[in-house]
């Protein structure tokens, strides 16, 4: 908790962190600029995204939030050319997106874990689903196992190497979903709901990983529309309608439920709380948004 | 794509050595076969063969029981056509009731043809729940590269096959989600009426479909995340080989499989 | 009054191929009053899921007995009819969407239960209205060619059209964003008031219907462990032990009954507010 806080208020990576995950082929450029992207589905009257402008860092945790339709998912897959502007530009690690010979490489730098557990795995076991990305970039077989092997380790995951993933809980599906990820050592790890279909237990352990990567020097941009999974994040970034409507520290984004609802999103009951607190006449100091920190402030 | 019973062969996660197996040989000793149960002149030899199948399965240690299980999805086209050899094929009667008549070669084709539907399912049964969808298309792949050579697209043909292999679990399962669904606002799946029995199929067949090709969209959206590129340029976590002793056992199995035609 | 729902003793197992029999359910005993919103809550693998089908008729308990309205049903035909009284909406609803228009698909129901015309029109219009979905607009169109949101309410009052006495729902808010949740919430209230119905709703995190249900019944490893309401729930009893936890509300609230405030209802923000207060002026003497 108090890492996650000391995150929040000061969250710069150190430098040693920011070595321990190989950048892959080569170093590109540590971050991916997004400039006017509009995108539309085609056959769409109207832009899925509008002119967003945006940049997510190696080594920050990101959570992506916004209603259904707003286009956070959109947004997440235009980022690793699953999907190419309709204009504007992304530019991911030094790569356009627009770039088809570039797209390999992209998606080796920027790796994604999907919202529905059974609809992402292709392997018999736990080893050769994770194994299936290095597969495809054509690994000799020892770089693949060390691969797979630190992965799995990663994710918590290793004691299940064997199992069939799809009797597995769905947590333990994404939490394979994810090692799968780590496999082809992105620079980023962009989350479309990967959360979203599971229980509270799962979604803890989830972020938990999210977390650790981040301060490996991982860039993670997770789209969720759980708030409480976006009040550790270093940065929150809340689309409506396809424009970026806030972006900021989770103490300043998610602190007025008015606003919170208003874009959408079921607000944090801390922050109604504070609310109704303020109408009282007791102000709650700015950052405080889960119960912990409120009871934390109470007894002090 | 979660299923929990036994489909028609679908993979078991074991430690044979049937599972470890080269999946080309099993895929080539399965087609030998295949033409052998149809070529095979007696029921002894095809007798033989099912002796020589059992073994090989009992031998490495496969489970039976599931295998067997696997005749349950198909007993009912085998008994339709063997009941239609046994009534129509013309030759010296044995029996008579009324207009039906039973031949003795209607007997014996009966019995001949049940046995060699049996007996492929089983070894189809053999192969399937011992080699998992992907690996099976790697076999496919290998075997079938010369093609390649001749601008056949094997690599695409190859991933399709699988993919449909993985599919068939989840479209049981959501099949079950379905029914149980319309099951529950009325529709009537154990109806005496034929007519309303088949008219309360499209409540399950339309949003099963929706839900397949949209299950096989996400899929290959992660597929294409992860760098797929159809099997171009793949390397494997665990490549093929193909042991000396494997090559050997497979030689016998085949060889036996094609002597017996001469034997019997 | 009888309750609606009663469930004695129920038990159920159902057999794991090659494995023998495994039990999801051991002797619940559960009550359901007329115009009760009622959570079952548990962990995954808790067996809530198989208790929601037998609740609705889906699943036949291997022993036990099953009431509806004072009536034990037992039979095969029995429990057909049950169906007809016991609206069940499974996780992901939209997956059953099937017709060519939404008003057939609504339709779809109450016509398989040999109402036609007038009286049809009449039910699909009430259902559409409780998940204010406008058949002015949407009537004609292919759900297909709705969002999610929209299909799921479509789907929604699909079941409500059948008008069922008990609602039971699988998991409801699982995907739903905050406009989606407060809809089906709203929805679940209109449909209680309109008919006096009662509501089961099925799920592994009471944040969801912390607001919403009179009482909670606890499940783990198949029994049934507590009944309570959320007032009842905050004070001392250990979730923990069950593998869940309480959501946000539940974990302030009793934090501030344990320390000695008043709580009347631990999910009002403005009662948790003014209890927080009493503290602050306690302190300051004020």
């Amino acid at each position: 908790m108090t890492a996650a806080l000391g995150k929040r208020v000061g969250g710069e990576t150190r430098a040693e962190d920011r070595a321990t995950v190989p950048a892959g082929p080569d170093a590109g450029v540590d971050e991916i600029v997004v400039e006017g992207l509009s995108y539309a589905y085609p056959g769409a009257c109207e832009d899925a995204l509008s002119g967003v402008d945006i940049r997510f860092e190696r080594g920050r945790y990101y959570s992506l939030l916004g209603r259904n339709g707003s286009g956070k998912s959109t947004l997440a897959r235009c980022l690793n050319a699953l999907l190419v502007p309709t204009r504007g530009t992304v530019t991911s690690c030094g790569l356009d997106t627009c770039e088809p010979l570039d797209i390999p490489d992209i998606r080796q730098r920027l790796a994604m874990v999907f919202q529905d557990p059974d609809t992402q795995i292709v392997g018999i076991t736990v080893e050769d689903e994770v194994a299936f990305g290095p597969e495809n970039l054509g690994l000799a077989p020892d770089v693949i196992r060390e691969r797979v092997d630190s992965a799995m380790e990663l994710a918590g995951i290793a004691h299940l190497a064997k199992r069939q993933p799809l009797r597995l809980s769905q947590g333990q599906k994404q939490l394979v979903a994810i090692a799968g990820a780590l496999a082809m050592e992105p620079a980023f790890l962009i989350s479309d709901e990967s959360t979203s279909m599971l229980d509270h237990a799962s979604r803890r352990r989830i972020v938990d990983l999210l977390t650790t990567l981040a301060g490996r020097g991982v860039g993670v941009i997770h789209v969720t529309h759980f708030l409480e999974e976006a009040s550790t994040a270093d940065e929150v970034v809340v689309l409506e309608a396809g424009r970026v409507a806030a972006v900021g520290a989770p103490a300043q984004v998610l602190a007025d439920p008015s606003r919170v609802m208003e874009l959408g999103l079921d607000p944090l009951p801390v922050t109604q709380v504070g609310k109704e607190l303020a109408a009282l006449g007791h102000r709650l100091p700015g950052g405080i948004l889960t119960v912990e920190e409120l009871l934390a402030w109470l007894r002090s | 794509m979660v299923g929990r019973d036994i489909t028609i062969g679908q993979y078991l996660a074991r430690d044979t050595s049937l599972h470890e197996l080269d999946p080309r040989l099993k895929v080539i000793s399965v087609v030998v076969g295949t033409v052998m149960i149809f070529l095979y002149p007696s029921g002894w030899a095809l007798l033989a063969f099912a002796g020589l199948l059992v073994i090989t399965m009992v031998a490495s240690r496969l489970p039976l029981v599931p295998v067997l299980r696997s005749l349950r999805t198909v007993w009912v086209i085998v008994l339709i056509t063997a009941l239609l050899q046994l009534f129509l094929t013309p030759g010296e009667v044995l029996v008579r009731w009324g207009f039906v008549t039973i031949t003795d070669s209607g007997l014996y084709n009966g019995i001949i043809f049940s046995a060699r539907v049996v007996i492929l399912v089983l070894l189809l049964a053999a192969l399937t729940m011992t080699t998992p969808p992907l690996k099976l298309a790697d076999a496919l792949e290998s075997l079938l590269k010369p093609l390649s050579y001749i601008k056949v697209p094997v690599a695409r043909v190859t991933t399709v096959v699988s993919i449909t292999l993985m599919f068939i679990p989840n479209i049981l399962e959501q099949s079950r989600k379905v029914i149980r669904a319309q099951m529950a606002r009325g529709a009537d799946f154990e109806s005496a009426n034929v007519f309303r029995r088949v008219r309360d199929i499209i409540p399950v067949l339309v949003p099963l479909f929706v839900k397949v090709f949209h299950d096989a969209d996400e899929l290959a959206m992660a597929m294409d995340a992860r760098s797929y590129r159809g099997g171009v340029g793949r390397s494997r976590l665990d490549p093929m080989h193909i042991g000396m002793r494997e090559l050997l056992l497979t030689c016998l199995f085949i060889g036996l499989s094609v002597g017996l035609f001469f034997v019997f | 009054m009888a309750a609606i729902l009663t469930l004695e003793s129920v038990s159920y197992s159902y057999p794991l191929p090659g494995e023998g029999e495994s039990a999801a359910l051991d002797g619940i005993d559960l009550q359901v009053e007329r115009g009760e919103i009622v959570c079952v809550a548990g962990p995954n693998g808790s067996g809530k899921s198989t208790l929601a089908q037998v609740c609705a008729g889906l699943l036949v308990p291997s022993s036990g007995r099953l009431l509806f309205d004072g009536r034990r049903v037992e039979s095969r035909a029995e429990l057909r009819g049950l169906r007809q009284r016991i609206g069940m909406v499974f996780q992901s609803p939209e997956d059953q969407l099937f017709a060519g228009t939404v008003t057939a698909d609504i339709a779809f129901g109450p016509r398989n239960h040999g109402l036609r015309g007038a009286e049809l029109e009449k039910r699909v219009r009430s259902a559409a209205t409780i998940v204010d979905l406008s058949l002015e607009r949407f009537g004609e169109r292919s759900p297909f060619s709705l969002s999610e949101g929209e299909k799921r309410r479509v789907a929604l009052a699909g079941v409500l059209a059948l008008e069922p006495d008990v609602l039971v729902l699988d998991e409801p808010f699982i995907g739903l964003d905050h406009d989606g949740r407060e809809h089906l919430k709203a929805a679940l209230e209109r449909y209680r008031e309109r008919r006096e119905t009662s509501v089961l709703v099925v799920t592994h995190d009471l944040a969801d219907t912390w607001r919403l249900a009179d009482r909670f019944a606890l499940l783990s490893g198949g029994r049934l462990v507590r009944v309570e309401s959320s007032r009842e729930l905050v004070s001392g009893y250990d979730l923990g032990s069950l593998d869940m936890r309480l959501p946000q509300w539940g974990v302030l609230a009793r934090e501030l009954v344990s320390g000695g405030s008043e709580v009347a209802d631990p999910a009002d923000p403005a009662e948790l507010a003014r209890a927080i207060a009493s503290i602050l002026e306690a302190r300051h003497g004020g």
